[in-house]
């Protein structure tokens, strides 16, 4: 004797329920194999079933008016003779062959089967700020370069069309240190962004050398004062050093001009537009004062003044800060000799003044106190040779060591 | 607001169609005294009369070529083939000359037909009754092509299917039938040709339609418990297809995952990897993944699990675009 | 026209034009034939329980016409060949199919339950209509050849709208091939009965072709045969179709999955109950002295022999495995088919379990 449970059968392409409509058999009771043990009625029909086993009705599982799901036992016979052995059960809860037609994929909560190797990790969570509606945009390729250098594209800037982020976005991300302790970080904009931009771009192209000239400007000091008090115009040490890099780059052409790749040119500008270094809120600036070669010395001084209170204020026009021929930078305002300037682009030289301080110093013959400061003469050295800068540089330091008013002004 | 079935929800659309606009007429073999083999045209003959709900004789040509002179007529067909894998003699008619005609006219003519079709397996068929060939009719221009996957949806869209001017293939997923789920027959209706999102997610789109939304909601389950969030889209419409709304997702997730029982090769998955790719090249992670029936003929009943994407093999497909198993491409490339 | 040789109650109804084609069918070959429908309709019902029982997807009953289909199949030569539809079960029976193949395929375990070259009979065809098509290509090919073999094509009166059957028809004529029309008008296309498919008698559409065509109780398996002999001769002899509508009746539901409640009424079935097949020619038999006790117990063991054998080998039919989805997509190696193989055998050999 062996039970066999038979559940409810699909009875017509799809059905998922049958109503138990009438039992045609009590427990107890012995059937026949194919006696009809109960009416069911389904969505489509009316349809009697006949029973799958000869033996005794052990349990019926449903009452009659109730609803019974497809694959839900229905009735346990004892079986007398040893049952077919279907060879053909599933592993699923599926019943003597039947799951054929819609029954429902899963009883309770999906589950994935299990998978011999494991799948991999799940790669980091959604890199999409819920600010933003879309992830950044990059390349497959770049994609997978940032995932190898373990970099997040959410804090790489796109410098592509659109704001693709492009291979080398990346690497520069690559190449930055990491920090091993708090940060601030400031986005990279505006005047600082472009100026940043013309300093690389000057800085890896121009070979740069620098020569330093140490000179006692007392004697340029005293002119300055001189002058101040005699015109009632401030003429300044800078609008001195001014004129006198104007008179020294009509001897040297070479340090008023440029390299041209395209054209394969060296271009020597025939005026001069000297730019002076001003540091503002925004940013370094460097406006320059238009055909200074032609100014004598109080219009230079009153075109120095007009020039830096603009810039202070934030006013100069993209014409003032444009086409540049040779630039001034004074750095002895914030104390410091010396300095390695870099070249504005599309100049060939540019001048770094040192603070003016009083140190001993030989003066006729002897040791005293004079004022004492340091020129940095970067020049591009593809235009400009080491004879030429120096050259221009000692004759510069001379002429203001001499402050000759006739010769400046 | 009631609790429905899908197929009831499809009859009480075809109901308040029939009751809307006396030009409806629907035919087909076996809706009318029998109310179909599904039961979804039940009891419409009975209440709006043999000549608006109409028992044709077996012919599926002469059902789409009739209904097309009705059009012409200035009738509002909704035809009924019986199952998927008779569609086939209809073909004729319906590529050559439904989609055809507004166009040949030079948009004198419009054939407003509906033809609905039971499609997809799981059924436990014989053969010819488990086909999906959605893609023979999305790629013939001049057909709108539209499927549901609840009740809801089944009832709006197979009542703006017939309120659309254009020919409409309204297919609907047989083993869904019995589906139950709320209707609001005055529910606002989403535009005809839009995609749903059916689960919001963040690293993986999953693109399908009809009868394996639920399945894909069933994977998106459990996917979660593996901690992957999975976003899945129910097209509702084929052609045309609502890339806006696969886009938007995409360009956040940057991964795709298209299923459907069709056949791999040149089915709807391939156009929406085409496209996807097109549209949102520079925010994939990974190449779509396609999960769909092999390119065979639909297999007996007792294989059809072997064929039809279930959850395991759509999950499958979600790691290989995860990256957290070789994906096809990585395959192919070995190869 | 309705040739009938045997009445209801089982009298034998003589006719000058269709007699001589059945003399040859002594006592022994009518119990024959009585025998067969029996046991054909005893398959016929196990299947049906079997798919009750949840071992069948489907099954479609061939209730009511057995004669239809035995009196016919009976007077084919093996050489013969058979496109048929879906009901055709003692048709298959006749050709000599194994039981359980019967049942292979609405088991769900294959496409087709035999080769079509081992019995001379087509997988039976789903798409109404389409295998008459078949049947007259067949013929075609016949003819090409010189033999005397003849195609049957079997389908329903459904059938008879379907657009292939009429090209069918067209093409026969056309090309005089030897090919037989064996339309049962079992008047019942699943809800639709059959003067929605036609205002006239189906015989009457073949005539408009010019096919020789002859309307014959299908439940009469003398009247039957003989026709059928008819129709076999006249193709043998190179004079082409003809067309039998074998007038009959669908007893039980279109499949298992249909409720013929639903749309027909039980007085029409009870009719039809009267003009039964099998209790026809039994009572015919009886009378002769032909069918006595001890033959209807042998009838009966082989019945139930024959169920038995059906339902063992059914319980018995296995799953086919995974990969088998594959086989048999194409007769020579396909690239995309042998890689996606390939594929769904790794992914299956990745479960755990």
């Amino acid at each position: 004797m062996t039970l066999r449970e038979f559940r409810l059968p699909d009875l017509g392409e799809g059905l998922t329920e049958s109503d138990i409509v009438a039992w045609r058999i009590a427990e107890g009771d012995a059937v026949e194999l194919n006696q009809i043990i109960a009416e069911v009625e389904t969505a489509k029909a009316l349809v009697e079933l006949p029973s799958p086993y000869a033996g005794v009705v052990a349990e019926l599982h449903a009452r009659e008016g109730e609803t019974v799901n497809v694959g839900d036992p229905l009735v346990t016979f004892a079986v007398t003779a040893p049952a077919p052995s279907s060879t053909t059960e599933d592993d699923a809860p599926e019943p003597n062959l039947v799951g054929y037609g819609a029954r429902p994929e899963h009883a309770g909560r999906p589950v994935r089967r299990a998978r011999r190797v494991p799948a991999g990790v799940v790669p980091a969570a959604p890199v999409v700020r819920r600010d933003r509606a879309e992830r950044p945009r990059s390349t497959p390729p770049v994609r997978h370069l940032a995932r190898q250098l373990g970099i997040d594209l959410e804090r790489v800037t796109g410098t592509g069309p659109d704001g693709l982020i492009t291979r080398d976005d990346v690497a520069a991300v690559a190449n930055r240190v990491t920090d091993s302790g708090p940060v601030t970080r400031i986005p990279i904009r505006g005047v600082r962004k472009h100026t940043a931009a013309a300093m690389v771009a000057s800085a890896f192209t121009a070979p740069h050398v620098t020569v330093f000239h140490t000179i006692d400007v007392t004697a340029a000091r005293e002119l300055s004062a001189r002058l101040t008090a005699e015109t009632g115009a401030k003429i300044g040490l800078l609008a001195i050093v001014s004129r006198a890099v104007c008179l020294g780059l009509a001897a040297h052409p070479e340090l008023n001009s440029r390299w041209e790749d395209g054209t394969q040119e060296i271009v020597q500008y025939g005026y001069v537009n000297l730019g002076i270094a001003a540091a503002t809120d925004r940013g370094l600036v460097v406006p320059n004062v238009k055909d200074a070669g032609t100014l004598a010395l109080p219009e230079m001084a009153a075109a120095l003044a007009e020039l830096t209170s603009e810039a202070r204020a934030g006013k100069a026009s993209p014409e003032r800060l444009t086409g540049g021929t040779f630039t001034i930078t004074n750095i002895g305002v914030f104390g410091v000799e010396a300095g390695t300037p870099i070249l504005n682009p599309g100049e060939a030289g540019i001048l770094a003044l040192g603070a003016a301080q009083r140190r001993p110093w030989e003066f006729e013959g002897g040791i005293a106190l004079r004022e004492v400061m340091t020129l940095s003469l970067s020049f591009d050295h593809r235009v400009v040779d080491g004879e030429q800068g120096s050259r221009f540089l000692a004759e510069l330091g001379a002429r203001l060591e001499r402050a000759d008013e006739g010769e400046l002004t | 607001m009631s609790v429905l079935t899908l197929g009831k929800a499809l009859n009480r659309g075809l109901h308040r169609a029939l009751a809307d606009d006396p030009k409806v007429v629907v035919m087909g073999e076996d809706v009318g005294v029998l109310g179909g083999v599904y039961r979804i045209t039940d009891g419409l003959q009975a209440e709006f009369g043999a000549h608006r709900v109409v028992d044709t004789p077996l012919a599926e040509s002469a059902i789409l070529g009739t209904a097309i002179g009705l059009a012409f007529r200035g009738y509002r067909p909704v035809c009924e083939i019986q199952f998927d894998g008779f569609v086939y003699p209809a073909f004729d008619q319906i590529v050559s000359q439904l989609a055809r005609m507004h166009s040949r006219t030079r948009g004198a003519v419009t054939l407003p037909l509906t033809i609905r079709i039971p499609v997809g397996g799981g059924i436990g068929s014989a053969e010819h009754h488990s086909d999906s060939p959605e893609a023979l009719f999305v790629h013939t221009p001049g057909l709108r092509v539209v499927t549901a996957s609840t009740p809801q949806d089944a009832h709006t869209l197979l009542r703006q299917a017939i309120a659309c001017d254009d020919p409409v293939i309204f297919f609907e997923p047989k083993r869904r039938y019995h589906v139950k789920g709320e209707v609001d027959e005055e529910a606002v209706e989403l535009p005809m040709g839009s995609a749903r999102v059916a689960r919001a997610g963040d690293q993986v789109t999953l693109v399908t339609f009809g009868a394996l939304v639920p399945t894909a909601l069933d994977a998106a389950t459990a996917a979660a418990e593996e901690g992957v969030s999975i976003e899945v889209i129910d097209l509702r419409s084929l052609s045309p297809i609502d890339y806006d709304t696969v886009a938007a997702s995409v360009r956040r997730t940057g991964r795709l995952v298209v299923a459907h029982e069709a056949p791999f090769t040149a089915g709807l998955g391939a156009e929406i990897a085409a496209t996807i790719t097109e549209r949102c090249f520079n925010f994939l992670e990974a190449a779509p993944v396609r999960v769909t029936g092999h390119d065979i003929v639909y297999p007996p009943a007792r294989l059809e699990k072997h064929h039809v994407p279930d959850l395991d093999r759509i999950l499958y497909g979600v790691d290989q675009v995860l990256g957290r198993v070789p994906a096809p491409s990585a395959a192919a490339e070995r190869a | 026209m309705f040739v009938q040789l045997l009445a209801p109650d089982g009298a034998r109804v003589p006719s000058a034009e269709f007699d001589p084609h059945v003399a040859h069918l002594g006592g022994d070959e009518l119990l024959g034939l009585y025998r067969d429908m029996v046991v054909v309709r005893r398959l016929d019902a196990e299947a049906t329980a079997l798919q009750r029982q949840g071992e069948l997807a489907l099954w479609p009953p061939l209730l009511g016409q057995e004669a239809a289909q035995i009196g016919s199949a009976r007077m084919l030569r093996p050489g013969d060949f058979v496109f048929s539809s879906y009901r055709e079960h003692a048709v298959a029976y006749v050709r000599g199919v194994d039981l359980t193949d019967l049942v292979r395929v609405w088991r769900g375990t294959t496409a087709s339950g035999w080769d079509p070259f081992s019995i001379n009979m087509a997988t039976p065809q789903v798409i109404i209509g389409a295998q008459a098509l078949h049947a007259t290509g067949y013929a075609m090919g016949i003819r090409n050849d010189g033999s005397d073999d003849v195609a049957v094509a079997y389908f329903g009166d459904g059938a008879m709208s379907e657009g292939d059957v009429s090209e069918a028809m067209v093409f026969a004529a056309s090309f005089a091939v030897p090919v037989v029309f064996f339309c049962q008008n079992n008047h019942w296309a699943i809800s639709e009965p059959v003067r929605v498919q036609s205002r006239v008698d189906l015989a009457d559409r073949a005539t408009g072709f010019g096919i020789p065509s002859m309307r014959v109780d299908g439940n009469d398996v003398l009247a039957v045969a003989a026709a059928t002999a008819i129709a076999l001769e006249r193709a043998r002899a190179g004079g082409g179709p003809t067309f039998i509508e074998a007038v009959t009746y669908r007893m039980g539901p279109h499949t298992t999955a249909d409720d013929p409640t639903r749309y027909r009424d039980a007085d029409e079935l009870a009719q039809w109950q009267r003009r039964d097949p099998i209790s026809r020619l039994g009572e015919h038999l009886r009378a002769a002295g032909v069918l006595d006790t001890s033959a209807d117990e042998r009838i009966a063991a082989e019945s139930d022999a024959a169920a038995a054998e059906l339902r063992a080998g059914c319980l018995a039919i296995a799953d086919p495995p995974p990969l088998a989805v594959f086989d048999h997509v194409y007769a020579e190696p396909h690239a995309t088919v042998d890689r996606q193989r390939e594929d769904y055998a790794r992914y299956l050999d990745g479960f755990a379990e």
